[in-house]
């Protein structure tokens, strides 16, 4: 690949429009890289998906893929997805204004940004095991709330519970959120603040009127990110829950061990369905982010 | 210091080296009385302190967990900071599976560093020397693993894997599709590194001393991008060692499969991996920090976004 590019800058001395023209042949290694192992792969779950094992095209298995067992895992997927996000966007988002306005410690918001950098990319396999050793039903954290005499399983928590994954994937959407809405918060300008106040406005006032929709593009996009980021997580799920309650785990188990289940077409549809909800959830925040940017400048 | 983040969704890991951007918002309380401003600091407080219990707590826990020495049902308050014992740990470095699978977990993860400098150095210079109007795009796909994630890209695997068996077979297959999900970090850390240079000047100024494209990379380019370098290739470490989607589905051995599938038969065992992983990601991270601060050049991004 190098190989390639440094002979083609060889070429110095052509013609402006003919150099134009073998300038793109620098990219073809990068092209071709994505083609080969993101594009090819992506489009492949689509053709799955919409043609059947007897080379028959049909909408059949997109469709199924909302019947019986899926179904439900469409329906807490999302509503699992939705609950986290608007953790994370109201802790995440509380956690960066705390930390952009604390003075006293000085290192405190370096602390926050760089524990967040961290944080976000923790999910996987220890992070379940990391809230199994707290909440599991063996856990730390379960034994001493019993020896305060709160019983904690007896409550209807549970780690493989709606209420148990948010909690864990808040670990890695809070930091997210912060990392994400910092710049906005730092967007808001003291004038601003200021104004409001000459005008007779209270802090009230001022978080309704100009702060929230100031940020709000950042937070909607946000809860977005945050969505995609809880729908798609599989690791850290699959490590935590025995079924395969969430739309991630029904996809791997139709490719359990090697394919051969007969319903793997109903697996790629899954896969397919997942792609969309992403590319939708993933676009509308671009827009929104550009929309933000808007004061950050 | 580069002139970040506005266009480029780049979040800074080190606030401290802007500091510029710190003191707009704590100057938004200034004008408050003090009083006013004492009681509004309550609240913020409980967030952080709230939220510090909440990040620690697990790791405290998996710690305590992973080298306690008391049978689990007599765990609680009167032996909480008890006995300890090294045993799961020793246990687990003492499994030949431990020492396979991070063996090849660490090939791995070199391999696809080194695949993804051979890759994205090259491309990302040449975009901005040569095809500055191409940028867009290039960033556009370097943000596509995003839009697919890790679940469905094996699912797309699977259906290619009849026709490639002999590539999909070896467990270096795995080396591209980790360079894949490792792009939107990679790319952003180098283009980063790269827009603070004035790439064109120092290119020129190589060429007319007599450099080759060769030596130019060699001796001018990559030393001045060396925290680029080395922050795109901390990220793409964790990423490959993290990594367990495809793994686990491909039926690859890694660390992670190793993890998961050890934590099912041993919970103090899977606790021990849990602590050692944990702390192999936060000492990378943090390595990273320190030596990209060093070259007193703004640390790259930890996330995309």
């Amino acid at each position: 690949m190098t190989a390639a590019l440094i002979a083609e800058g060889a070429g110095d001395t052509v013609a402006p429009a003919a150099r134009r023209s073998w300038a793109w042949l620098g990219l073809l290694p990068f092209f071709g890289f994505i083609g080969l192992f993101l594009v090819v792969p992506a489009i492949s779950v689509f053709t799955k998906s919409l043609v059947d094992a007897d080379g028959n095209f049909g909408f059949d298995a997109l469709t199924n893929a909302f019947t019986g067992d899926n179904r439900d895992a469409f329906a807490f997927s999302i509503k699992l997805s939705a609950l986290s996000a608007l953790i994370g966007v109201v802790i995440g988002g509380l956690l960066a204004y705390a930390a952009a306005t604390a003075r006293r410690p000085k290192f405190l918001r370096s602390l926050v940004t760089a524990f967040s950098g961290v944080a976000a990319n923790l999910g996987g396999i220890p992070l379940a095991f990391m809230f199994v050793a707290l909440l599991g039903r063996q856990g730390l954290g379960t034994k001493l709330l019993d020896g305060l005499g709160y019983d904690l399983y007896g409550s209807g928590f549970q780690l493989d519970t709606i209420w148990g994954f948010a909690t864990v994937y808040s670990y890695f959407n809070i930091p997210l959120m912060v990392l994400i809405t910092l710049p906005a918060i730092d967007g808001l300008q003291t004038s601003w603040r200021e104004a409001c106040a000459n005008l007779g406005g209270t802090s009230l006032t001022y978080w309704r009127r100009v702060g929230l929709p100031v940020l709000a593009p950042s937070l909607l996009g946000g809860y977005l990110l945050l969505f995609a980021n809880s729908f798609s997580a599989f690791a850290t799920a699959s490590a935590m829950t025995q079924q395969s309650a969430i739309v991630p785990l029904r996809i791997q188990f139709y490719f359990r061990g090697d394919i051969s289940s007969g319903q793997e077409q109903l697996g790629f549809s899954l896969a397919a369905w997942m792609i969309i909800i992403m590319i939708v959830c993933m676009g509308i925040y671009w827009m929104l982010r550009k929309r933000a940017e808007r004061w950050q400048a | 210091m580069i002139p970040t983040s506005a266009d480029d969704q780049l979040v800074v890991l080190e606030e401290e080296l802007e500091p510029s951007s710190t003191p707009t918002v704590s100057g938004a309380l200034e004008p408050v009385g003090r009083q006013r401003r004492r009681t509004s600091r309550i609240g913020p407080t409980i967030v952080l302190v709230a939220c510090a219990l909440f990040f620690v707590l697990p790791m405290v826990a998996t710690a305590r967990f992973a080298l306690q020495n008391v049978p689990m049902v007599n765990l609680g308050w009167s032996t909480v900071f008890d006995r300890w014992t090294l045993r799961p740990i020793l246990d687990v470095l003492g499994e030949d599976q431990f020492r396979t699978t991070v063996v090849l977990s660490l090939k791995l993860a070199c391999l696809t560093v080194l695949f993804t400098q051979l890759l994205l150095l090259p491309t990302t210079l040449w975009v901005h020397l040569r095809l500055p109007k191409v940028r867009p795009l290039i960033e556009f796909l370097t943000v596509l693993p995003y839009v697919i994630p890790p679940i469905a890209l094996v699912a797309g695997i699977l259906v290619i894997k009849p026709s490639v068996p002999w590539f999909l077979n070896s467990d270096y297959s795995l080396i591209p599709f980790y360079a894949v999900l490792a792009l939107p970090f990679t790319y952003r850390a180098l283009d980063a590194g790269i827009g603070a240079l004035d790439v064109k000047t120092l290119v020129d100024a190589s060429r007319s001393l007599g450099a080759g494209w060769g030596t130019t990379l060699a001796r001018v380019m990559i030393p001045n991008l060396r925290s680029a370098i080395v922050a795109s290739s901390f990220l793409t470490a964790t990423v490959v060692l993290g990594e367990y989607t495809i793994a686990s589905v491909l039926l690859k051995e890694t660390f992670p499969t190793f993890m998961a599938q050890y934590g099912e038969g041993h919970g103090q065992g899977g606790m021990a991996l849990a602590l050692l992983a944990l702390l192999a990601t936060t000492a990378l991270l943090a390595l990273l920090t320190i030596l990209t601060r060093r070259r007193g050049v703004a640390a790259q991004s930890a996330t995309v976004f």
